[in-house]
This record gives C-alpha cells, structure tokens and sequence, in this order.
C-alpha cells in the first residue's frame, strides 16, 4: 500500500491501582474510538456466567416463581471459566438445551423455614454442582478476601417464615451483557480525559491571596489549593477537575480571563473499572482485549473471503472499495 | 303568595310585614298579590284548591290520592321538606318562606347580596336528608339521578383508593355547561384540594377533601336548642312578623331552620364559642355571625365538611412549643389538642368570622411588625363595602426586596384568593403583579400590605376579617401545604408548577402501578397491576408520610437525563436503559381473575368438574389441569389452554330423579380456554373456590404475568408529564459520566418550556443531593419558610459539597462515540410511575376475521378481535384522491358483497328461487323484470330495515340494466 500513511499507534497501559474488584489504569496514545470500544466490549461482550433457568419445584414464599427467578439471575457468579465455556445455543455435547457441562452450571436450593423468626434464603444457600462457578460472596467469604466475611451474610433471594418452603433447580449458563445485564460483568466502565491544566502564573500572582482563595474554591472539586509557605496556586489534582469550567468562569467574572487554560488531551485516558465480582477487575480488561481482538480478527478474515459477499453483501464490496 | 296563603297565612298584610315593610319589596310583591286577586284565593281553602289544579297537570300518574290532601301534603313533604311541621302547623314554614323571599329580593334589589355558592357539598347532603326524612323520595319525578349514593372503593392503587375516600361528587348533571359551579370558590378554601379534580365534564364538579378536613357528624340538636333559649335566644313563635325583621336583633338559625333571634349576636357567638372550646358542646357544632343578613348561624348537622384550625389569642398562638414537646414526646395527642381548646375545627361558614393566619413564627422565633416600614397602599376602601364574606383585606409580609420565583406565585395566588373574595374580575397578569411588586403600586379596590419583618424569611397572611393588625387574629394555619389534598401532596413542590400540571398529576397518580395494600398478595381483585420493586420517592412531602405513601410507593427513582438522544424521543417519548430494565426496573405484575361458576339448574341437574384427558384430542389443551379438572397453581397457562374442565348436562329442563345419577353421555363439554395474549407466558397463581350468591360453587383461578417494560409502555413523573417509551437502548450506547454514572432514562428537553414543571427541575436536583448526602429531601407545597421543603440554594450548597455542579449538570460523554457531549447535561433521580396503560392490553391488528351477524359488516373493538374502520374522512380521502375503485372493492367486494334480485318495474328487492332457478318478485307477482346486482350487504340491510319502517326505498336500474342489456347483445 503505497502512499497511504499508517495511522497504527501503540498505545501505552499504566494500571495505577488495582484491587480484585476495582481496577485504576491510564491509556494512553490512541484515540476516543478504541477507549470506548473497550469500555463497550467491557460492558456487554465480556462473557460470564449467570442463572438462567429455573426448575421450582416448591414455592410457598411470598415471591412469585418470576420474582425469584430473576432475583437468582442477577446474582453474580464466579466467571473464570466463562471465556472457555461454550454458548449453550452453539453447544454440540446437549443440542443446545443448556444440560451439559460445556456450557452450564447447576444449581439447587432446597431451603425450609422451621423456626419462628424469619429466614433469610441467600445466596449461600445456592449449592453450586460446579465449585469454580459460584455466588461472588461464596467464593469471598471462602477466600476471605475482599469482603469482610463477618458482615457478608449473602446476598438475599426472599425471606421466609415458618412453614414456608424454597426449592428449586437452578441452571446458569455463559452469555454476554448484551443479551441480559445479569451477564454483565462490569459494575461501573468509565473513563475521562486527562485534563492539561494551564495557569497562567504572571496572572496569577497578580492576584491577591484572598482572590486566589476565592478562586481556589470556586472549583466544586478540589483541583486546586494554595500553597501555605509561598501563597503559590498549584495544582493538586488535576483528575478531580470534572469540566465544569467552573474556575474558568470565575476568572472571567474576577475580570481575568485566560487565568487558567485548560484542555483535554484527547489521546490520553483515565479508565474506572468495577468489577461486580464475577470477574477479577484486572481479567475483566483482559478478557475485553481478547474479545476485541477476536472481533477484529472475524471482521479481518472474513475481508479476503467469499464469506464476506454472503456476510455483508453489498456492503461488503464497498468495504473492499469495489 | 299562593303558597303562603295555602299554608294559612290567609291576610296579605301578614304577609307583607313578615317579609318586610320596605316599599320596594311591596312593589316586587305587588304582582303576586294581584294574582291572587284575580284567581280568587283568599282563603286557605281557596289557595289549596287551586293548587290542586296545578298539581294534577304535571303529576297525572300519582294515582288516586285523597284529592284534598294532595297538595297539602306536598307542600307538608316536599315544598322545604327540612323544615318539619308539627301537626300541620305551618308558621315555621311560613316564616322560612318569608326570609327565603326577603333574601330573594334583596338579591333582586342588590346584586352583591347574593349568596356565594359556597355550599355545593351541604346540598348534597341535605338532598340526602330530604330524601330520607320525607320517605317519598321519588327518583323519576324529580328526575334526580339516585347515582352515586354508593360506589365500590377503588382498588387499583393506594393512592387510588385514598383519593377515592375524599372524592365528592355532586348529584346535578354533568352535562350542564355552567361555569359556576364548576368554578373553585373562595369558601373551598382549605376544605377542599384547589389541583384534585377531573379534566373533562366533570372537571370542577367532581372534588377532594383536602388533607385535615373532616366531615362533621351528627349532634343531638334538643340539648343545643334549649342551651341557645338560655343563651337568650326568642322563640321564633312569640314573635310577629314585624319584630323579625326588627334591625336591632339577628335572625338565630339553626340547622337551616329559624330559631328565633337574639338581640346581642356577638356575644351569644362568644359564648357558643366559649362553650364550644371548653368541649361542653361539640366541637363540630358551627357559630357564625353573617352581619350582613343580620343572621346568626348555628349548625350541629353531620355532612357539613370543616377543617382544624389553631387558636390564637390577639394574634398569639396557643400552642406552644411545650405542647409541641409533648406531642413529640407522645404524651400529648391531636385530640388533646382539641379538648383543651388549642385547637378547634372551623366549617365553611365559621371561617368567615376568623382571621386567619399562614405562619405564625420564623423558624421558631415569634415576628415582629416593624411598624416603620409599614407601607400601607390603600388606594380606595370601596372594594369592601359590598362583600358578602366580612370585609376582608389581604395582608402580605414579605421581605423587602426579596423576589424570588416562589413568592411571585405565592403572591399570585393569594391575589387570585383575594380577588374572589372581593369579587372583582381579575385583569391583571402575573407580571403585572411582578411590576407591583417592585414598584408597591396597587391597583384600586385593592389593599395590600407590605412590611418588612425581623427574619428573613416571607410572610403571608390571608386576613378573613376586618382588621388591620395582625393582634386582631383568630387563628392560625396548622400548615399551608394542608389545603391541598392527598394526590396532590405527592407532588414535590407542587408551588412551583404550572396549576393544571398538578391537576394532571392528580388524575395519573391514581393509574400509577405499585404498591396496593400489605395484604396486595392475599387478594382476589378482578384486576391488579403491581410494581416488582416499588420504591419510597427521594423527594418526599410531609403528605406522604402522612398517608404512608413512603410505606406503599407506587414508582421507582429513575436516573434522568434531560437530553436528546436518537429522535425517539420527541412527543415526550422517553428513551430507556434496557440494563435498567433487565435488572428490574419498571416491572409489574398484573394479575387477572378468572371466575368459573358451578350452575346448579331448576331440575336439579348440575354441572360437573371432571378429571381432564390425558390422551386423546384435548390432552394437550389439558395439560395445565390437576386431576381435579382445575388448573394447577404456578401451571404456565398459554392462549386456548383450558384452565376447568366442566361439562354441564345437555337437557336442563325436564326434572331428573336422580341427578348425581345422570349419564355420561347426558353431559356436554363445557370447559373454559384461556385467551390472553399470544407468546406471553402468564402463570397460573392461585385458585380459589368459594360459594356465590345462590350458593353456585365458584371456581375463581388468580392468572399473573410479569412484565418487563416495552415500547409503547406509558410512564410519568409526579409532575403531570407523561410519556411512553420510544425507544429501548443497551447501556453501552447510553451516555455516561466520568464518575460512572449511566441514567436509567432520557427525557427530552422540550417537555420543559412549555409545562413550566420547575418543581421537577428542583424534584431533581434535591434527588440528586438526596443521593449524594444520604438524607431524604423534601418538598412539601409552601413548605420553605416552615422547613418542610429544602430551597435550591441549600440544595445547589449541598451539590457542590459532593462535587457536582451547583446547576446540578454533568459532564456527560457519548457512549456510543466515546467523546464529550457539547452540553452540559442537567442529570439526577427523579421519581417516576409506571402507568397501567400498557401496549401489550392496547395493541390490535387484524387481516379477516370475525363479523357481525346482522349486519355482515367486521366486529367492533379490540376484545372481539374487530377491524380498523375506515371511516367517512377516510373515505373521502380515497375518494378526493381518486381511488374510488379501491373504495369499491375494499368496501365491497372484499367486504360485505351481497347480490340481491331488484325489480326493474317496482324498484324493490325480489329474490332467487332456488328451486325453480328463477327470479321472483313477490310485489309485482311475477319473474319478468327482475335484474341481479350486487350490493354491500350492510346496504341491502339498509333497504330491508326502512321498508320495515315504511319507508320504501327503490332502485331503478336504467343505465345499469341498458349497459348490461348491451354487454349482453355484444356478447351474442
């Protein structure tokens, strides 16, 4: 390819914190599209693992069978294994009905209330047929990390008193958030810009220190502070600085504008990821490179093949520039 | 004057002196009189006699009653039935009747002397009284309609079925186009809610109490009489028609009924008072002074519908803050406040003689006036002289130069209350009143107050009574947002919309799904839609914790973002998360019932409930039943399922010995199927099997069906703005913030300026600094200065201590691009309802089906599978645009096509006989001349139904028969 200029960027990961759950990491050199096609594929193509047929048996709670059903559903299970397990609609070993261990989990809950004060069915009481795919607070308490597991008492299914009974069969199976949020395995994806902040220091010291204060704490979150030995206005955080151009106005309303200069860098990011536990944090972005990359490879395979007229057609020769 | 005379007050001077010696209500009398005259009616007997007359004309089926006694016992019963006559005695009545024309006259004299209509709802009820004291009470002569007298609650929300407690409806016709008493009237105030009532033809009509009233029940009224008397009340019977309209004493009436009269009215009210306050009589028993009538009115009656209010001394509360430590406390409760004569309930009457006064402190510290700046604009007195409701000022208290959004609109209404009071037609605008404001000009015939106050926060005080200072008032307001009633108490500060978004919300709060009741899971209704995960609103009033609405919700707090996003959006359309929808938002359970019933027959044959087939035909339409013949519970009950497998016997006529004995083969099937929607799975939840009425078993089967929120599906906040869904989108398309925060809908900009629904703007932004400091907020109507309503600056300070904006925007970036958005994003929790309309009960298509067996013609509606008509404007169109020959074969040949025989000499339909194969005309007696034609079938119909009237209709087919002769020629 002659004369056509590559455009291919390396971009750089720095992860600056990193719990099971939370994951903090800079992405820089690279552009708006592939940050938020990241945090995209993590949201909703990130395979994991979820209850997703329920078999009641007995259900004298007072939640109907659907309630419960879905209840059991948007509890989040341990999903390691979920990038290795098979699609249950695309599982050869069980014509897809979601039975075989390729591609599902069982689960049963067989809980009776006999005591006089309310009982509470929990995530607990789920017995996994699988012990790698289990309720997050399970598989919490049993490495006894992250949670504290004296206050972890589960994940509440419904409440019984005495006399009422709970059982079910439960299977979970692999999906993707895109199908139901319960396969979600991000809690919050988010990313910012990082902030080039600007000021202007000959401006600046042309202000009085009360003016400075007065500016400093115009800002509603606290990207600024004064310096207590040389009255010197620093920037303290420049990711707190959430755009609100707050501090920008208040320069114009102080008669100073262009005090402080600020732009987004548009090729550097601030990622957030939460995980809900089903997946480590630090996995979950993993796992969202590789589905990425599997996705870019179907679309690149399929641009020197047949496949291509019959995937997309006409669109397909004008993707080839025919 | 007949009248009169007909009850024995046979002298005309009699009459004229009880009515009064003014010549000018001679000379209204005059005709009257001379009528008499010329009918000769003189006497009793004469006048009786002659109404006799009268009577018959409009009462002919009366039957055959005494003659004499008929119209006496008309005027005994009917004519005034409230007030009672002792062994004919009439003179009560006489004297009434006397005051009632006195009154007329005087209006017919004096414009302004004319009662307000304040009493729509004590007419009800005393119709009510009337119909049971006079025990005649006949529907069709009247022409009343009996309606209404009793209703089935409501049930289908909680908030529905309270509203339905306080409901008032009248009992005149709806269909009156009368603005009066449609209109909210001055003596409403704080009785009923001015934003509860219906839109449409019963709007104004149709009413709700508001939070504190009550309505009154009966008092014995024989103590209360003989209490008046000692009181120095002069019996009505020792007194000539001169002495009562004597001006030096007033008119004592009592229960509508005239007393007697008492020579120093406010001293007896006092006293009545007095008595009242120390719980010796009772506390709904009502004193109220009119000077103009020169009346004083005692009510003990139940129906009348008052409210409490607090007692103030020379203007000084007597509650006191250690009162109010007790209630706390609980040692002290509502109805001690009562009996010690704290407080005391006032009806629409008594009202008129207080003074009463919005808020009596600023946040706990008493007010004092300043009398230096005591700008008292008093532009002209005149406006009072001719008022019926006391003379009544407005005070406004307000500081100085604060102006802010909320106390314009307070101002405003307070003006509209004044102007009703006085009665003078209102021309100024809201902006005028702003312009007054900052310029403290006042337009003439009004008298506006302005002072400045110690605190710094507004004053207002609506004074009921002459009296300029504020040491001259009686009582005070318990709280302002207690004027409006429950629905509209939901609304988080409802005194910042636009009034008629309110009235919307009044009406859709009610078709809020949610919570029903704490038993909503035991109950069998006919129909019930409940909310999976109702929530307790962020932004909540002191009304609904009042009424417990925190306790049964009936919405959710939806993230809102206030932006356009993807075009479905527009027409308030709202665009949703379809996360937040898997994850539970905006589902609902609706459940239905089915009812079965067992028929026992005359015979003594019965139907029967059968163990179901598990082979054969129907086994699997079987598959839901036990092997009682009854659908199972948790059973996922599909369309044309059976859910009762009943056979009932062929031949229920001729008796049967034995009926338990009775064969086989003498059943017919007679099982019930399931029609729901297609390709939903409803779920059998309970069965229940009773007895009705005749004893009839009664199989009643509770079907549920969960459902997740769909396009089309209607949603509203609290603030009258309703919406469907337009569109359902995955979260990774949906915008986000950097702090992760993804909204669970979007709302489009445009619902805004046009509603002017600021409460939702401040509903959202005290949601969002609710979120963010852990604390509900509150936005109780009125409820700034009194801290039942958090201000928006408190609420921006709280924001900005969380490190969101003040304005309570977002940096908000595209999720579907990834780059900021160009706006900031005005985002937060508002509280949203899902509504009982649903797409899935509305939506309807058919291609053929079903028709109508008389007419040929597709059924009608959604439930019998009907067809979209195409009706006259539609027709045109087609016709306008030149497609008629598609009109001919939709609305005919593929519609209803019928061929008839017509007669080519008498123009009627013949018919076909088959047997013969030929035409006939049964007029003309022959098959000569007939000629076939096709016609709708609906209009062959139409031919038939006139002729049946005796109508002829005829066709003559000239051109048609000449084009078909000539085809035929051609055609060899």
């Amino acid at each position: 390819m002659d004369g056509v200029v590559s455009y291919q960027r390396f971009p750089k990961i720095k992860i600056r914190e990193v719990k099971d759950e939370y994951l903090k990491f800079e992405l820089r050199e690279t552009d708006a599209s592939v940050a938020n096609a990241l945090r995209r594929v993590m949201i909703s193509e990130v395979p994991t693992i979820a209850i997703d047929l329920v078999e009641i048996e007995v259900n004298s709670s007072v939640l109907n069978d659907e309630f419960i059903a879905h209840r059991l559903g948007l509890i989040p299970l341990t999903s390691d294994r979920a990038m290795s397990m098979r699609f249950s609609r695309d599982c050869d070993a069980c014509d897809g009905d979601g039975q075989c261990e390729y591609c599902s989990v069982e689960f049963q809950l067989s809980v009776r209330c006999d005591q006089d004060q309310t009982l509470d069915v929990t995530s607990q009481d789920l017995i996994s047929l699988d012990p790698s795919v289990v309720p997050v607070d399970v598989a919490a308490r049993s490495t006894s990390s992250g949670f504290d597991a004296t206050e972890n008492r589960g994940i509440i299914i419904v409440k019984l008193r005495r006399g009422q009974e709970l059982r079910l069969r439960a299977i979970a199976r692999k999906g993707i958030g895109k199908d139901h949020a319960k396969w979600s395995p991000a809690a919050t994806v988010t990313f910012m810009y990082e902030p080039d902040i600007h000021i202007n220091e000959d401006m600046m010291e042309s202000l009085s220190l009360e003016d400075k204060r007065n500016w400093v704490e115009s800002s509603p979150t606290k990207v600024f502070d004064i310096d207590p030995s040389t009255h010197q206005v620093v920037v303290v955080d420049p990711e707190a600085y959430t755009y609100d151009e707050e501090v920008i106005k208040k320069a114009e309303a102080m008669g100073k504008p262009g005090l402080v200069e600020i732009y987004a860098k548009d090729t550097d990011f601030i990622f957030t990821v939460e995980s809900t536990g089903a997946i480590k944090s630090s996995q979950l972005v993993l796992n969202a490179i590789q589905v990425l990359k599997q996705k870019l490879d179907a679309v690149r395979l399929t641009e020197d093949t047949e496949e291509a007229d019959e995937q997309f057609g006409e669109l397909g020769a004008h993707m080839r520039g025919g | 004057m007949v009248i009169m005379k007909a009850m024995g007050m046979e002298s005309d001077q009699e009459v004229v002196q009880m009515i009064g010696r003014d010549p000018r209500y001679g000379a209204l009398l005059l005709p009257s009189i001379q009528e008499c005259a010329e009918e000769n009616v003189y006497t009793q007997q004469q006048a009786l006699e002659y109404l006799e007359t009268k009577v018959k004309r409009f009462s002919l089926s009366c039957g055959p009653l005494e003659k004499e006694g008929r119209a006496l016992s008309i005027i005994r019963n009917v004519f005034l039935a409230n007030v009672l006559v002792h062994d004919l005695h009439f003179r009560p009545k006489c004297i009434y009747v006397a005051v009632i024309l006195r009154r007329m006259m005087e209006a017919v004299l004096n414009k302004d002397a004319i009662d307000d209509k304040h009493f729509v709802k004590e007419l009800i009820t005393h119709g009510l009284e009337r119909a049971i004291s006079t025990g005649n009470w006949d529907v069709k002569r009247f022409k009343m309609h009996k309606k209404g007298m009793t209703q089935v609650v409501i049930r289908l929300s909680f908030i529905g079925t309270v509203g339905h407690m306080t409901r008032i409806s009248p009992q005149f016709e709806k269909s009156r186009k009368v603005s009066g008493p449609r209109a909210l009237q001055p003596s409403q105030w704080g009785m009923l809610c001015p934003c509860d009532t219906p839109e449409g033809e019963s709007c104004g009509l149709v009413k709700n109490l508001a939070l504190l009233t009550h309505v009154t029940t009966d008092d014995e009224e024989g103590p209360l009489i003989s209490l008046c008397h000692s009181l120095g009340v002069e019996d009505l019977e020792l007194l000539s028609g001169e002495e009562l309209h004597a001006s030096n004493s007033f008119l004592v009436m009592f229960n509508g009924l005239i007393l007697g009269k008492h020579r120093k009215p406010q001293h007896f009210a006092t006293a009545l008072r007095k008595l009242r306050r120390a719980g010796i009589i009772g506390e709904f028993v009502s004193v109220f002074v009119n000077e103009k009538q020169k009346c004083i009115y005692i009510a003990c009656d139940g129906g009348r519908v008052c409210r409490p209010l607090v007692i103030a001394d020379n203007g000084i509360s007597r509650v006191k803050e250690h009162h109010m430590k007790e209630l706390e406390v609980g040692i002290r409760t509502f109805n001690d406040f009562l009996r010690d004569g704290l407080i005391e309930y006032l009806d629409v009457n008594e009202q008129n003689n207080a003074l009463v006064c919005q808020y009596p402190f600023i946040c706990g510290v008493k007010y004092k006036l300043v009398p230096e700046v005591y700008h008292n604009v008093h532009i002209s007195p005149c406006g009072f002289k001719n008022m019926h409701f006391g003379q009544s000022s407005l005070l406004l208290v307000a500081q100085k130069h604060l102006c802010v959004c909320v106390n314009i609109l307070l101002l405003f209404f307070l003006m509209m209350w004044h102007i009703c009071y006085t009665k003078k037609i209102c021309t100024f605008s809201l902006f005028t009143l702003t312009q007054l404001w900052f310029r403290q000009k006042f337009v003439e015939g009004t008298k506006v107050h302005i002072f400045e106050t110690t605190g710094s926060k507004v004053h207002i005080m609506i004074a009921l009574y002459e009296g300029e200072a504020v040491p001259e008032t009686t009582h005070i307001e318990i709280e302002p947002f207690t004027i409006l009633g429950v629905c509209a108490g939901l609304i988080p500060f409802p005194h910042h919309n636009q009034s008629p978004r309110n009235t919307y919300q009044c009406a859709m709060g009610k078709q809020a799904m949610g919570n029903i009741a704490y038993n909503q899971l035991c109950r069998m209704d006919s129909l019930l839609y409940l909310l999976v995960y109702p929530q307790r609103p962020l932004l909540t009033t002191r009304t609904i914790e009042l009424i417990g609405y925190d306790k049964l919700g009936a919405g959710q707090n939806a993230t809102v973002a206030v932006m356009s996003y993807s075009g479905y959006d527009i027409e308030d359309a709202i665009v949703m998360n379809k996360s937040s929808l898997d994850r539970g938002f905006g589902r609902c359970i609706v459940t239905k019932k089915l009812t079965v019933v067992n028929q026992k027959y005359a015979d003594g044959t019965m139907d029967r409930i059968i163990r179901p087939q598990r082979v054969g035909r129907d086994a699997e339409r079987m598959q839901i039943l036990d092997d009682d013949g009854l659908a199972a519970p948790g059973e996922i009950i599909r369309p044309y399922d059976i859910y009762i497998n009943k056979q009932s016997p062929i031949n229920k006529e001729f008796s049967v010995n034995s009926p338990a004995g009775l064969p086989d083969s003498a059943y017919k099937a007679a099982t019930q199927t399931y029609k729901g929607p297609q390709g939903e799975t409803a779920v059998v939840d309970r069965v229940a099997l009773s007895s009705d009425k005749d004893t009839n078993l009664c199989i009643k089967f509770l079907i549920r069906h969960t459902r997740r929120p769909e396009l089309g599906d209607k949603f509203s906040s609290r603030h009258g703005q309703k919406g469907v869904c337009g569109t359902i989108i995955q979260q990774e398309d949906f915008p986000f913030s950097e702090r992760g925060i993804c909204p669970d809908l979007i709302m489009n900009p445009h619902g805004f300026p046009s509603r002017m629904t600021i409460g939702k703007m401040i509903e959202l932004l005290g949601g969002k600094a609710g979120v963010s400091c852990g604390r509900f907020h509150y936005g109780s109507a009125f409820g700034e200065p009194s801290g039942h309503a958090d201000r928006v600056e408190v609420i921006s300070e709280t924001l900005v201590k969380h490190g969101f904006s003040y304005s309570g925007k977002d940096f908000i970036y595209s999720g579907i691009t990834g780059s900021p958005l160009q706006a900031y994003i005005f985002m937060g929790p508002i509280y949203y309802q899902k509504l009982k309309h649903m797409v899935l009960d509305k939506m309807h298509a058919r291609a053929s089906g079903p028709r109508v067996m008389l007419t040929r013609q597709p059924t009608e509606g959604r439930s019998r599978d009907g067809g979209l008509r195409l009706g006259e404007m539609e027709r045109d169109c087609l016709l306008a645009y030149g497609a008629s020959m598609l009109l001919y074969e939709r609305l005919m040949v593929s519609s209803d096509p019928f061929e008839v025989q017509v007669c080519r000499v008498c123009g009627l339909l013949g018919y076909y006989n088959h047997k013969l194969k030929a035409s006939f005309c049964s007029t003309c007696k022959n098959g000569d001349n007939i000629s076939t034609l096709k016609l709708p079938y609906a209009c062959k119909l139409l031919f038939q139904v006139n002729c049946d009237r005796v109508v002829t209709v005829t066709v003559h087919i000239f051109a048609f028969y000449l084009l078909c002769s000539i085809t035929r020629v051609i055609g060899g």
